[in-house]
């Protein structure tokens, strides 16, 4: 009985053959598994506490996501578009969100790399990967043609001078840096874009941040 | 669907909140908590329990798998079901959900739940980190988000479009850190332990603009345990203590990138173009429609049916975002409803008098129940007993709203809690 094959189903090589490797791993990184560092015990001797390691490595494999990691590395935003409603999604949805599509495979699409600020925020405090970079503009950029606002940070500008729907374009960072991952690229505002003149909301914003300037400069 | 058989909480307790100061092993804060609960209820007997769920949001904090069996096991359990839910920051409103279910189907009698986090294990900045896995980690994650920043993204805007200002954020920031400095458990009073004026919000340091530190929710080390049961044997054990119906339930969802709620298709049948965007709340919306049409609650005038709140404020503008979703205000409204203190002690709907997780701390698993406790005791008359004073006790209270709340709206629940006859 032959049955006719779903065009909706992904299909990727299997089994792979993963052989095109760029290492980039820093020394320091190791996976040490569990490990103790020390104990430490109350003044009274009451009680008692440890410090554990553990750290490993991930595998993330991007599967049919694959074609948005393989443009970031080549400096292009790819994207996907329903062939049906015409929704055009980035971060790439591989199948439809309308249920009406009932799960429609995507088509992957080239992406404009110009777009505007939908909304934003100034941060002054983050994750322990980011402390370093603080404080910076985190917004979420509606780019030309797409149905969906993707976040990433808007560099190349003074914090307070962020606005709402402000045109930025997408720059990425140098081609041998790149990883597959979507830090690959930043915003900076749009070659004809000016910063607007400083007002009271302005001159908040900057005192705010500036605590943050002289934090950042004591960390290790 | 036949709705015959009613689903009761009868007692609820949670351990201090607190944030390194509190050297307490899981199974040892939830063997203290059953203790107050069997205290407070003498009939109620851990032989009763035909089922637990339990309410943990990561397992990151621990570095320890299904940690639920270790409080199963130590509470001498073993052989009673059990099975733990994960629902982000909607943790403890989905456990609690699931024990209704249970309890409503006929599955189970006397169902607790039990919720923590100890989040004290690792730093701020790593257990911020830890709690934005949450997020999509090949997106948002990686681009130095934390929720703090995605939340100060929407809030920003919804600040702009609604016409409220900072100080309108940090007059609910004042207000659940000072409402905590009633409650003897809330980590504000046990630790930074001062009132609040404005100004103070106002002036701590920036997290992601608009947002402030005391903006803010605290990270906590801590546990609750709520016991829900049929009401016939909430006749039989909590007569003369009093206890709560759950009259209305509703838990919806939304979209885990909050750059995705420019055109979901699902909002935009229910509810026309352009919403929720990344400024209101849908799922708490369409979670409140389901908790009020259960209850008999009106949409219009909501707030005015409802005696007492307790609401999930990750954030000062989160609350403020929430009334919002829950049809107490609209777009016209809710500057003057804010400003006009309609959520205060003493207003229209005190919201969060026991803290919130501003003043009370977010120990994510146990947050949802620490709400639900909160408000199962002012609808029992149980705050003078629990706190240090009637200053945060809502008199005669008796219809009482719990919201729980996860990712940047991605799953939230609602419930309607009511007083027993003779319940108080
Ligand atoms: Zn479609």
């Amino acid at each position: 009985m032959s049955k006719k094959e779903n065009p909706n189903i992904h299909k990727t090589t299997s089994p792979p053959n993963m052989k095109l490797v760029k290492e980039f791993r820093d020394p320091e990184t190791k996976e040490v598994g569990f490990k103790f560092i020390d104990y430490w015990i109350s003044e009274d001797k009451t009680l008692f506490q440890t410090h554990l390691h553990y750290d490993q490595l991930y595998t993330w494999r991007m599967g049919e996501l694959s074609p948005y990691a393989l443009g970031l590395l080549d400096g292009k935003l790819m994207g996907t578009k329903c062939p049906k409603c015409g929704d055009v999604f980035f971060p790439p949805r591989v199948n439809c969100w309308n249920l009406n599509c009932k799960l429609m495979k995507t088509e992957w699409v080239e992406l404009a790399q110009t777009g505007r600020v939908h909304t934003y925020t100034v941060a002054g405090w983050s994750g322990r990967s980011s402390l370093k970079r603080l404080p910076f503009v985190l917004a979420y950029v509606v780019l030309d043609g797409v149905t969906t606002a993707i976040a990433n940070e808007i560099r190349e500008i003074k914090p307070w001078d962020a606005e709402f729907d402000m045109p930025v374009k997408v720059k990425w960072v140098p081609k041998e840096q790149r990883i597959g991952a979507i830090t690959d690229f930043y915003f900076v505002p749009a070659d004809r874009w000016e910063p607007s003149p400083m007002n009271a909301e302005k001159e908040r914003i900057k005192k705010l941040c500036e605590p943050v300037y002289e934090w950042v400069k004591t960390l290790k | 669907m036949t709705e015959t058989r009613k689903v009761c909480i009868v007692a609820g307790n949670t351990s201090p909140f607190d944030y390194n100061n509190y050297h307490m092993t899981i199974e040892g804060m939830a063997a203290n908590v059953m203790h107050e609960t069997m205290e407070d209820l003498p009939e109620f007997l851990l032989r009763d329990i035909d089922f637990v769920i339990y309410s943990h949001f990561s397992v990151h904090f621990g570095k320890q798998l299904a940690a639920e069996w270790i409080i199963h096991d130590h509470l001498g359990l073993v052989g009673i079901p059990h099975f733990r839910v994960e629902n982000g920051g909607n943790t403890g409103g989905s456990a609690l959900y699931a024990a209704y279910c249970l309890v409503k189907a006929g599955m189970a009698d006397v169902c607790p739940v039990i919720g923590w986090e100890t989040m004290d294990n690792v730093s701020q900045s790593q257990g911020a980190e830890f709690i934005a896995l949450a997020a999509d980690t090949r997106y948002e994650l990686l681009v130095g988000g934390i929720y703090p920043i995605f939340y100060a993204a929407g809030a920003l805007k919804w600040m702009k479009e609604n016409k409220m200002t900072e100080e309108d954020f940090a007059l609910i920031g004042m207000k659940n850190r000072n409402n905590a400095m009633d409650n003897p458990k809330a980590q504000w009073y046990r630790n930074e332990h001062k009132y609040l004026t404005v100004d103070d919000v106002m002036n701590s340091r920036l997290i992601a603009y608009p947002l402030k530190k005391y903006d803010c929710c605290l990270m906590t080390r801590g546990l609750a345990i709520v016991i829900v049961c049929s009401e016939e044997y909430a006749k039989e054990v909590a007569k003369d203590s009093g206890y709560v119906t759950i009259d209305g339930v509703g838990l919806s969802s939304c979209t885990i990138r909050a750059g995705d709620r420019t055109a979901f298709p699902g909002w935009t049948e229910r509810y026309g173009a352009g919403y929720p965007d990344l400024t209101e709340f849908a799922a708490c919306r369409n979670a409140a429609e389901r908790a009020y049409k259960r209850a008999g609650i009106e949409w219009k005038d909501s707030h005015k049916q409802i005696d007492v709140a307790e609401i999930h404020d990750a954030f000062s503008s989160s609350e403020c975002q929430i009334y919002k979703a829950l049809g107490w205000a609209d777009t016209d409204t809710i500057a003057e409803f804010v400003r006009n203190r309609e959520t205060f002690m003493g207003g229209s709907i005190p919201t969060n008098p026991g803290g919130g997780l501003m003043g009370y701390g977010h120990p994510v698993g146990a947050t949802g129940l620490m709400s639900a406790i909160e408000c199962f005791y002012q609808l029992t008359g149980k705050i003078p007993q629990k706190h240090l004073s009637k200053k945060t006790e809502v008199p005669d209270a008796r219809v009482g709203l719990v919201n729980s709340h996860a990712g940047t709206g991605t799953s939230i629940s609602n419930f309607i809690l009511r007083t027993a006859e003779g319940g108080r």
